[in-house]
């Protein structure tokens, strides 16, 4: 178990305010924030690279707080992969166990094992620049996770990385935590990537950490208007998907919903945009995939925009202009339809 | 038709003249005499002497230079502390400074403080020997290792050596097993560049270490010497070797010092 008590570091530029969290043993923690917010600095201050100005970190009960990075069994991946570009990507795996005086032929075994793992085998004699930035990120969290570490940071893994090679390592990455068990702090700024690997998460801002819960607690119930503005998501649900023509069909506490979306497993979470549901007291005559008929549970007046809950099984937010919520003359407890396409349907 | 580029054709053609006129006076030198001529010159015992202290010393200072700036250039650009614009800016000095008038303070330095004196007891003599053409060399050039590694450090992200630790690296062993191999062409080129600076050295090692035949009679102090006693096949042998060794260094700058930047 991890337990940062209190942490605080002034870089300038960027900072680390009283941070405190506990990561459990075996657990993937994502933290999430905008650029700037503090995420590097926390990793690089966590794995040792600067002393901080104040605090405590206390791995598997040991107080590491003073500690030189290489006794601290703590590994760390970068957005852009550092792999060293004068050794092969198999002397970069085994960099860290050379460094240790491991057996020569044990290197190579636990070099040929990760690299299987993480599907780059048939890389293991070439420089990293003839590589892809998926097979260089591949390789970079080899070299970390050979080390068998206590904790594995990864400070924007997929975000150099281009949209099916993200999809691809994300799943990885899961896979991988679940065969080792390993503990993960992950930071990034990518919302797909908490649903997805998040067990629990946190956010940041200038340095503070500000929330710290599961995803669906976190999203839910944000704690301020900074968390809310942040992740602001409305309309996520848990559901159980199923493929369906070529679509996903989600099934949310009993009401379902089609999307163009494909999921990687059964247990999903979808969202739906809130300006892009169609309301009206009539039915609605559009081809979109998901119609529902409902009742209109709360109405909130933000000025320009109206934002109108719809109770029809789930409760949906939908946001409509000024101008077309008094068109409609809408009221609480009114029947209404409402309709939304199934490219509308996001499901992480 | 289309409209001739004026401002094209004239600064292509001030470059090409330029380029043109540099290959001229190189021919000049090295067609002026005889093949035969030029080959006994250079068998001949002065200029053999020449090449062979032309060689060992900018070798030794070239090995000094890279023992000093390297340290120095991480330095200034990994850490941060006191005084470091300061040290920035007077490190450079040495590149500004007439190599004759650094050549007289060198010549006070050795030849009338007690630092100087202290060394000469001590066996160490470096006015008016081989030493001081060493140490001439040392002080003329090092700027130049010292920028190139400046400035090829700089480009290394320090990520890479908090990876190393994090991979069980002490400080200095994430320098030298990931910082310094990455750094090879920034080594490459600065030796070079330092190691034909050296062999070209005139002024300073003049001042410091003298004209002496056959005792401190690098090319350049050959050339000179018997150019002014108007031996000038010796002295055009000699500089027919230095211009080889220009040629052959910026060369090797080219082709392995990567996007190195002076």
């Amino acid at each position: 178990m991890l337990s940062i008590e209190h942490l605080s570091k002034d870089m300038g530029e960027f900072v680390l305010k009283d941070a405190t969290l506990q990561v459990n043993d075996g657990e993937y923690m994502v933290i999430i924030g905008p650029t700037g917010a503090g995420k590097t600095i926390l990793l690089e201050t966590l794995a040792g690279i600067y002393p901080p100005d104040s605090g405590r970190m206390v791995l598997d009960g040991r107080d590491i707080t003073d500690a030189p990075p290489r006794e601290r069994r703590i590994s760390m991946v970068y957005q852009d992969y550092m792999l060293f570009p004068h050794l092969t990507v198999a002397e970069n795996i085994g960099f860290g166990l050379r460094n240790q005086k491991v057996a020569q032929p044990e290197i190579e075994q636990k070099v040929a094992e990760a690299a299987q793992f993480l599907s780059i085998d048939h890389l293991l004699h070439r420089y990293p620049e003839t590589l892809s930035g998926g097979e260089q990120q591949r390789a970079a969290i080899a070299r970390a996770v050979v080390m068998e570490p206590a904790l594995l940071l990864l400070d924007e893994p997929l975000s150099a990385l281009d949209g099916r090679t993200r999809e691809k390592l994300r799943r990885e990455l899961r896979r991988l935590h679940d065969a080792y068990g390993i503990t993960v702090i992950h930071v990034t700024h990518n919302f797909e990537e908490v649903f997805s690997l998040a067990d629990r998460v946190a956010v940041i801002r200038g340095g503070e950490i500000v929330q710290v819960g599961t995803p669906d607690e976190v999203f839910r119930k944000p704690n301020c208007e900074f968390v809310a503005n942040f992740v602001g998501v409305e309309n996520l649900f848990r559901g159980t998907c199923a493929r369906k023509e070529g679509l996903s069909e989600v099934t949310i506490e009993g009401v379902k919903m089609v999307s163009t979306a494909l999921a990687d497993s059964e247990m999903v979470c979808v969202t739906i945009r809130p300006e892009e549901i169609l309301i009206s007291p009539q039915p609605i005559g559009s081809c979109a995939r998901n119609q529902y008929s409902g009742m209109v549970q709360e109405i909130a007046d933000h000025g320009v925009t109206v934002r109108v809950t719809v109770d029809c099984g789930v409760s949906l937010v939908v946001l409509i202009t000024r101008q077309g919520y008094l068109e409609m003359g809408l009221a609480e407890g009114d029947a209404v339809f409402v309709a939304f396409k199934a490219s509308s349907v996001q499901i992480f | 038709m289309r409209q001739p580029n004026l401002l094209k054709a004239v600064t292509v053609g001030v470059a090409a003249c330029l380029t043109i006129f540099i290959i001229i006076l190189l021919l000049l030198v090295v067609t002026h005499p005889s093949p035969a001529a030029l080959l006994s010159s250079i068998t001949s015992r002065e200029i053999q002497f020449a090449v062979y202290l032309s060689i060992v010393t900018s070798v030794a200072s070239t090995v000094i230079c890279i023992l000093i700036a390297v340290p120095s250039a991480y330095a200034l650009a990994r850490y941060d502390f006191f005084g470091k614009n300061a040290v920035n800016t007077i490190v450079d000095m040495p590149l500004a400074l007439p190599p004759l008038v650094a050549g007289v303070a060198l010549l006070l330095f050795f030849g009338t403080t007690p630092i100087g004196k202290g060394l000469a007891e001590a066996g160490l003599v470096f006015v008016f020997t081989p030493l001081g053409i060493v140490v001439a060399q040392v002080f003329v050039n090092f700027p130049f290792m010292l920028r190139i590694m400046r400035s090829t450090f700089e480009s290394i992200s320090p990520r890479y050596e908090y990876v190393a630790k994090t991979l069980g690296c002490t400080d200095v062993q994430a320098l030298w097993q990931v910082t310094l191999p990455m750094a090879t062409s920034g080594l490459i080129a600065g030796g070079v560049i330092t190691w034909a600076k050296g062999i070209g050295e005139f002024g300073a090692a003049l001042m410091l270490a003298g004209a002496t035949r056959m005792k401190t009679e690098t090319l350049p102090i050959s050339l000179f010497l018997n150019m002014s006693c108007g031996e000038l096949e010796l002295a055009i042998s000699a500089a027919t070797i230095l211009i080889v060794i220009s040629v052959a260094s910026l060369y090797v700058f080219e082709r392995y010092g990567g996007s190195t930047s002076l």
